[in-house]
């Protein structure tokens, strides 16, 4: 029971990683069309920003810089290179994006070297650990699952309610006509892909102490987090919610049950999905069609 | 276009494909033949084209499946490696006494073609990033697989120390790994250390280069174009479109299955890495660096990143980097790939002077 629940509750951290750079991938497919297989490099760039920052002056700043960098980098990522594949088929912006993930794990490695890096922690937070009824669960990793909670009740309400998130969410059922209307669907673009990366910089940062940080560690995020957006339906927001949660729960109660399969679970988790309902589980119908 | 028919002499059409058959083989072999001495010179070692020429088949198994058919697929892996686990097994388990080379390599190709069959009956169904992402998957099973069978696959050490296959020709039984006659070449240096290999897998390319070559000259190829184009459209005239998407996915796992099969056989090992993520995306590269839907394309990027992968690795650490940045340039300003890039313009050309010529 107690190793149950042990489990349970690293399957949740490890599922709110998941849900944070799932929410972003899925907001930016579902608002610019774009699969975006740079997405886990943002995740490395803001852990390794947050490194940088955090040996200098603390975890706190660090977590304000690493997300503001990436964003930063992905607006320039997207008006000197993305925006050019807007319009081409899903297979050149996943090779794309697959050469830039390239490139940016490859620089992190040339300027950091492939070691495993350790985050500086506090001295006081690093051993710290809270007591929730039988368990006692290291207090960081509470603060994490709880902030990534906020982080994406945040980014909901951001959609729901400014304008902004009006003309993202109207630019997702009818593009043209958002235009015909005045909307600035370019400019909501741009904050879309920029709010999708700063959360992903800001996990890579805040989930570092948690886990090892290498220059692969971001597209070792990613590809489960592909995961998770299928199996809760690309461009679905709390389809990467749920999907997030259980992928990371169903990763977490094999490694309890049968380690060797931990790693192979959730591919056999997506491909069941895929065949047997393409669209995800919160996804709409209407994605599977031949380019 | 229509240039062509003011041509004064029509010659049957089947002796013209005969002649540019024969041309085509011609020259290929004499580049094959030509192509580890201009390696040579420019730095690469022996065993560099050889492997460079047995790898290449598996891009142009890839090529098969995200040139013709535009279907990406990030697990190619699975047929690479699996078709090098299986040479291997073969070996070691069927025939430890008489190694036969045929009967690894074209045990193993056939079983990556039924694995093909089976993955691609539920694949080919889905599009774009759903089909690549569900072969990944598929390619992700056959790993852990893999990994975890170790009684039979070595678990993460591999495969090592196999009997060495022979190749069964007639009376002899030929050991590839025998040197070929010392040649030394003058100022070409000396390519004495090149092995009997070399000759088998550049005659295994040409034959696969031949094969697809037909095969996009044929009726399927042209279906294939058509349901690439626009599937819907081809379902409606009758094709049917799922059947030639699995076929190019069965012949893609075929061709990728015997590179990684013969790879295995010239390593005399096979490690869990060539079943990995990385494995399946340098194919995809090797195609788009050096062009999807051209013959050479898949050949001409292997060569290029396969040597500067080893030429540069020596010389600077972050190869990998450069690597990366030729092929983002690659799909950013050569999306037709180099190969590609150089048809088209040379097609330009030419319309260019039909143009000229036709009034």
């Amino acid at each position: 029971m107690e190793a149950l629940s042990q489990a349970l509750l690293n399957g949740l951290v490890r599922g709110l990683i998941y849900v944070a750079i799932a929410v972003g991938l899925t907001i930016v497919f579902g608002t610019l069309r774009l699969v975006n297989f740079a997405h886990g490099a943002f995740y490395a760039i803001g852990a390794y920003v947050g490194l940088v920052v955090a040996q200098k002056l603390g975890l706190v700043p660090a977590f304000i810089v690493a997300p503001l960098a990436v964003a930063l980098f992905a607006v320039a990522l997207d008006r000197l290179v993305l925006r050019r594949f807007y319009d081409k088929e899903p297979t050149a912006q996943l090779l794309l994006t697959f050469g830039i993930a390239l490139v940016v794990e490859e620089t992190l490695r040339l300027i950091f070297g492939g070691t495993t890096q350790q985050y500086p922690m506090p001295s006081w937070l690093a051993s710290a650990s809270t007591t929730i009824g039988p368990i006692a669960y290291p207090t960081y990793q509470l603060l994490f699952a709880a902030g990534v909670v906020v982080m994406v009740l945040l980014v909901w309400v951001f959609f729901q309610r400014t304008d902004y998130g009006l003309i993202v969410r109207a630019g997702v059922r009818d593009r043209i006509m958002v235009q015909l209307l005045g909307g600035n669907i370019r400019q909501a673009s741009t904050i879309v892909f920029a709010i999708g990366a700063g959360l992903a910089g800001l996990v890579g940062a805040a989930a570092s102490p948690i886990y090892s940080l290498d220059p692969e560690t971001g597209f070792n995020f990613l590809v489960p987090s592909f995961v998770v957006v299928v199996v809760g339906g690309l461009g679905s927001f709390w389809g990467a919610v749920l999907g997030g949660i259980l992928i990371g729960e169903l990763q977490a109660v094999t490694t309890l049950l049968y380690p060797p399969a931990a790693d192979v679970v959730i591919y056999v988790c997506m491909a069941l999905i895929l065949v047997l309902r393409p669209q995800g589980l919160l996804g709409e119908s209407e994605v599977i069609r031949p380019t | 276009m229509t240039a062509t028919t003011t041509s004064p002499t029509t010659t049957p059409v089947r002796a013209t494909m005969r002649g540019s058959d024969l041309r085509f083989l011609l020259l290929t072999a004499i580049g094959l033949a030509v192509f580890p001495f201009a390696l040579h010179l420019i730095g690469g070692y022996a065993g560099l084209a050889t492997q460079i020429v047995i790898v290449s088949v598996a891009t142009i198994g890839l090529n098969v499946l995200l040139g013709y058919a535009g279907m990406l697929s990030y697990g190619q892996a699975m047929f690479f490696g699996g078709g090098g686990y299986i040479a291997a097994i073969l070996l070691i388990h069927t025939m430890p006494n008489h190694p036969n080379l045929w009967l690894a390599v074209l045990g193993a190709t056939l079983a990556t073609t039924v694995l093909a069959l089976l993955v691609g009956a539920v694949s080919v169904r889905l599009y774009g990033i759903y089909f690549a992402l569900l072969t990944l998957a598929f390619a992700q099973m056959v790993f852990f697989i893999v990994e975890q069978g170790k009684d039979l696959t070595g678990g993460d050490d591999g495969l090592q120390s196999f009997p060495v296959a022979l190749l069964a020709l007639g009376p002899w039984n030929l050991d590839l790994t025998t040197a070929l006659p010392a040649l030394a070449l003058g100022p070409f240096g000396n390519l004495g250390d090149i092995k009997l290999w070399y000759v088998f897998a550049a005659v295994v390319l040409l034959a696969v280069l031949w094969f697809v070559r037909a095969l996009t000259r044929s009726q399927f190829g042209e279906v294939l174009d058509a349901i690439r184009e626009n599937e819907e459209r081809s379902v409606f005239v009758g094709f049917n479109a799922a059947a030639y998407r699995l076929a190019a996915f069965a012949i893609s796992g075929a061709l990728t299955g015997l590179s990684g099969s013969l790879k295995a056989l010239y390593d005399g090992t096979v490690a869990v890495d060539s079943l990995t993520i990385e494995r399946s995306g340098s194919f995809v590269i090797y195609a788009v660096v050096g062009g999807v839907q051209t013959l050479f394309g898949p050949v001409v990027g292997t060569a290029i990143i396969m040597y500067l992968e080893n030429v540069l690795s020596g010389v600077i650490s972050f190869w990998q980097l450069i690597e990366g940045l030729i092929f983002v340039l690659a799909i950013v300003f050569l999306p037709n790939g180099i190969v590609g890039t150089i048809l088209k313009r040379r097609r330009g050309a030419r319309a260019l002077v039909d143009a000229v010529r036709v009034p």
